[in-house]
């Protein structure tokens, strides 16, 4: 055996891997988008699985209640303010020093996305807000790279696998005739801010997260060999608290939707259409951010107002929700009004406000 | 007399339904079931319906036994008794 190869040798044992499954994930490279709870668990797995090559993107910095459940960090990263990406290059290299990494410390957004994903075999979605997502799917759909969701919140969580539709059809997995919807088949509009708990204001179970994260490996393992006919072609919902799995049948979506992104091939979050927008507020150490793709006319004040409670102050009248929140040792002041647009006090770094709004209040 | 299905609640919208994981409610059809479902829990259905009430929000997906309504009858997809309809909101967390 090839000395290199040594330490994959239980994993090359299984069937449908062997020497060659393992070469091609060597060769192979990720695209590990967002690098939290979801981010470190698929990182950590796939760096000790032996994938080449991982681009790791993520905007943000480590915080002493992130420990809980974001496996690749510690309690030094927290007091030496590492950025999330960074901290998890640095991990990697100790465990598996054959892979290569790439830190991407940024905002992923319309205007850099294409640049990241295109020579990338796979996207593993690691983030924490919606549109985000779209705009992983409608580069996936674009480029025609399979794209692996995941999400988890409280005590449940959600997967699938998207291997698009190609307007040649010739990809590997529509020659081995297993291609299954693009992610807004499924879910045509992202839920309006407000309306999801975030894993910040109803909390989040590690082992939930744990599970969506390995899921999502275990689909990204079996692309990267070309396991085509292995890859579930349903999505998974669980609820590991109160003890629900359910695998729900999706593969019609395609067939008789009339999906915007994968069917009409209109790439509308990529296009920055849909995109939000910030705007760094000029001489009042604030960032405005303004919701374009947001679907709903009236926040629910009441609502958010008992989640954000428990990080601080929170005030509401018709017009406006202003919060206190307490982020990783900073003070934040966040001011939302009805159509979902916010004003963010404390900062004047778009990305630290985007990060707190994903956070807090959820998109 | 419709026969009763149960209606799975996802824990996000359980503050909206009584605290309940479930609930069995009467409907020969999804229309007929949310429709009992959502008289009693009126909050829960300007949660999962649009502002004209008739339809539902596009980021909610509503499942009979696994299968997606949209793909199916929409609302007007019949239910047999024992019939189980799983209300999916997207998870955006991560």
């Amino acid at each position: 055996m090839n000395h290199d190869l040594a330490r994959y040798h239980r994993q090359m044992l299984l069937p449908g891997f062997g020497e060659h499954g393992q070469r091609q994930l060597l060769q192979s490279k990720v695209f590990v988008l967002g690098c939290g709870a979801l981010g470190t668990v698929i990182a950590n797995m796939l760096a000790r699985a032996g994938v080449g090559h991982l681009v790791i993107a993520d905007r943000d910095f480590i915080e002493v209640t992130n420990l809980q459940r974001q496996v690749l960090f510690d309690e030094d990263d927290v007091r030496d303010a590492i950025p999330k990406a960074e901290a998890a290059r640095r991990k990697i290299a100790r465990i598996n020093s054959q892979v290569r990494v790439t830190a991407l410390v940024d905002d992923v957004n319309h205007t850099n996305i294409e640049k990241f994903a295109a020579d990338c075999n796979v996207i593993v979605d690691g983030v924490d807000n919606f549109e985000t997502r779209f705009l992983a799917n409608d580069v996936a759909v674009k480029l025609g790279i399979p794209y692996v969701y995941g999400g988890a919140v409280g005590t449940v969580g959600m997967t699938y696998a998207i291997l698009p539709h190609t307007p040649r059809g010739d990809s590997p997995w529509e020659r081995a005739g297993v291609a299954t919807p693009c992610l807004r088949c499924i879910f045509e509009q992202a839920p309006p801010p407000g309306m999801n708990p975030t894993c910040e204001t109803a909390g989040v179970l590690g082992p939930v997260v744990s599970i969506i994260a390995n899921y999502q490996v275990n689909e990204t393992l079996k692309i990267l060999t070309g396991n085509w006919q292995a890859v579930s072609p349903t999505m998974l919902s669980v609820d590991t608290w109160h003890n629900t799995v359910r695998q729900l049948k999706v593969l019609r979506a395609y067939d008789v939707g009339q999906c915007t992104c994968c069917k009409q091939r209109k790439f509308e979050y990529l296009a920055g259409l849909l995109a939000s927008a910030t705007a760094t507020l000029c001489g009042r150490n604030a960032v405005q951010l303004t919701q374009r793709a947001s679907t709903c006319t009236h926040l629910d004040f009441d609502r958010l107002a008992e989640r954000l409670r428990s990080h601080g102050k929170v005030t509401t009248n018709k017009f406006m929700l202003r919060a206190d929140i307490q982020d990783n040792g900073q003070a934040y002041e966040l001011t939302l009004f009805a159509d979902g647009r916010a004003i963010v006090k404390g900062t004047k770094e778009p990305n630290t406000a985007k990060s707190i709004y994903a956070k807090y209040v959820g998109a | 007399m419709p026969g009763t299905v149960t209606v799975r609640i996802p824990t996000a919208l359980r503050p909206q339904a009584g605290d309940q994981g479930s609930v069995a409610v009467a409907g020969a059809s999804v229309k007929e079931a949310l429709g009992s479902l959502t008289s009693q829990y009126p909050e829960l259905g300007r949660r999962l319906f649009q502002s004209n009430g008739t339809d539902l929000n596009r980021f909610i997906n509503v499942y009979v036994n696994d299968e997606d309504i949209r793909f199916l009858n929409n609302l007007d997809t019949p239910l047999n008794p024992g019939d189980e309809l799983s209300i999916i909101p997207a998870i955006a967390g991560g």
